[in-house]
């Protein structure tokens, strides 16, 4: 039993998207840190 | 001996590497200003926010063995490979809760040292020292190794002179910047590697498609595709609690737990576990790519760069480049900067100059991180070893820690018995397996006996632990 061609393609986009959108989480946060003057 | 191409113009490698050298040792004094005392060095003093925590957390994690190691994974153990690399992000999720407890048991902590010291005794202490140390050690020297690799096999830079000046510059901006600068340069290096991957990931899909991929592995490597890899399954609970293990011993995870404000804790180990998990498949993915680019891999510890420059040309040179750099160094400081405050608090504090200042605590720490770099390039030189051999040798040490922490966290019962006979017993068994049979199955194996020297024994012991006794003033 192998693993499907649709699986590896779901994993691999997901994993993509999910590290563009962590980046992006990233600098709001760090934004809306700054705001609260609470960064560090 | 491989004839390699060189993708870079090694001036330009040099040009590339003295950039980031400057940038990161110029923040690092800049942040490092603040520093007034053992605590502001060592702990940035206890005031990190959740976007630096997030991104620390994330970043400590992404070494250049995430980003080199789980490559050579999936082109080893398949698609099985690069599932199993991301089970480590449980470490950062399961430590969440962990870091809040940390945090309320020990509010004037420094160290995991502290927590053995107090919770244990001296014996259980010691033994942990070495453990822990012996892990530091090994993983600074395998991501020093590796940088030296990447950039011999990227620009041609001789192999001891790139990890000298990589090891050098993180000297350089922690001993002067402390956890601040460390966390400080996580976050920038946290978003170039992500926005790194993501470029270069889209790249290598503008050249291939995944049905290709697919129909290459199916034709040519059909293992890689096998739902039943019997070393890969194992893979993945070997995987799974060398993370945990990993994460719930190391100084690198608890002085971030004392670090962090209060309440950040647990959401910043939370979020930087989900920061984390993608990243093993989507740099692992592009290894698997290498037979369908027709990609010739002559040694696997060196995929990704050979498959994204080979893909990219000069562009992607440059990419893999950085990203690693990044991820060395995001890993690299944060390593340097907790060991060296586990031997400043632990073995010179408590040990050798019990009545020193803060100031001169400060100092000490400096000059730790300094010879800790000294003595990881003296290991690194000689170029021993693949970089999964060197990591996963501490396997079944870290692995034997996990119940002796949980169950001293949580558990009342817990005792310097269970806790040293179970990293005793543990570990031994584990490296016994690891040599009889595979790095794949030592951590496991290191674990489960851990887990039931530490279950027996508590569940035996009539003790009560005072958990008031781990609220120790510094």
């Amino acid at each position: 039993m192998s693993f499907s061609a649709g699986f590896l393609e779901a994993i691999v986009w997901a994993s993509l998207v999910w590290c563009a959108v962590s980046a992006t989480g990233l600098g709001v946060m760090l934004v809306r840190d700054a705001k609260k003057g609470s960064i560090w | 001996m491989t004839e390699r191409t060189i993708f870079l113009d090694p001036t330009l490698g040099w040009i590339l590497l003295a950039a980031f050298s400057v940038l990161w040792v110029g923040l690092g004094f800049y942040w490092g200003r603040r520093n007034k005392s053992f605590e502001d060095h060592a702990l940035a003093g206890r005031n990190i926010g959740l976007a630096l925590g997030s991104a620390t957390a994330a970043a400590t994690w992404i070494t250049s063995n995430t980003t080199m190691l789980a490559p050579q994974f999936a082109l080893e153990l398949g698609v099985w490979g690069m599932l199993a690399y991301s089970t480590a992000s449980l470490g950062l999720f399961l430590f969440a809760p962990l870091a809040v407890r940390i945090r309320k048991l020990m509010p004037h902590g420094y160290t995991s040292g502290d927590f053995f010291r107090l919770r244990y005794g001296r014996v259980a202490w010691a033994i942990f020292l070495v453990f822990t140390l012996f892990y530091s050690l090994t993983w600074l020297v395998s991501m020093a190794m590796a940088g030296g690799i990447l950039l011999e096999a990227l620009a041609g830079i001789d192999y001891v002179w790139g990890m000298s000046v990589i090891l050098g510059v993180c000297v350089l901006y922690t001993m002067r910047g402390g956890l601040g600068a460390v966390i400080g340069t996580d976050f920038i290096q946290t978003l170039i590697i992500l926005i790194g991957i993501v470029i270069v990931g889209f790249a290598v899909l503008s050249q291939v498609s995944v049905g290709e991929i697919h129909a290459e592995l199916t034709a040519h490597k059909p293992a890689l595709l096998d739902v039943l890899f019997p070393a890969a399954i194992m893979a993945i609970f070997n995987n799974l609690l060398f993370g945990l293990g990993e994460v719930f011993h190391n100084n690198v995870w608890w002085s971030r737990a004392f670090a962090f404000r209060d309440g950040v804790g647990g959401k910043a180990f939370l979020i930087g576990g989900f920061i984390w998990l993608p990243i093993p498949v989507a740099a692992g993915f592009i290894a698997l790519a290498s037979g369908a680019l027709g990609v010739a891999i002559p040694s696997s510890d060196m995929v990704a760069p050979l498959v994204i420059a080979q893909v990219l040309g000069t562009a992607g040179a440059v990419g893999i480049f950085i990203i690693v750099f990044c991820s060395l160094a995001s890993s690299i400081d944060s390593l340097l900067a907790a060991t060296a405050d586990l031997v400043t608090e632990d073995i010179w504090r408590r040990l050798i100059r019990p009545g020193s200042s803060a100031e001169h605590l400060k100092g000490a720490a400096q000059w730790v991180t300094l010879g800790l770099g000294l003595l990881t390039w003296a290991l690194c030189a000689p170029r021993i070893g693949t970089l999964a051999t060197v990591l996963f040798f501490a396997g079944p040490l870290v692995g034997a820690m996990i119940f002796p922490i949980i169950t001293g966290l949580y558990w009342r019962r817990a005792n310097t018995i269970a806790a040293v006979g179970g990293m005793v017993l543990g570990a031994g068994a584990g490296l016994v397996t690891y040599f009889t049979i595979g790095w794949f199955v030592a951590t496991t194996v290191a674990t489960a006996v851990s887990c039931a020297w530490v279950l027996g024994a508590c569940a035996m012991s009539k003790s009560r632990f005072e958990w008031i006794r781990l609220k120790e003033d510094a």
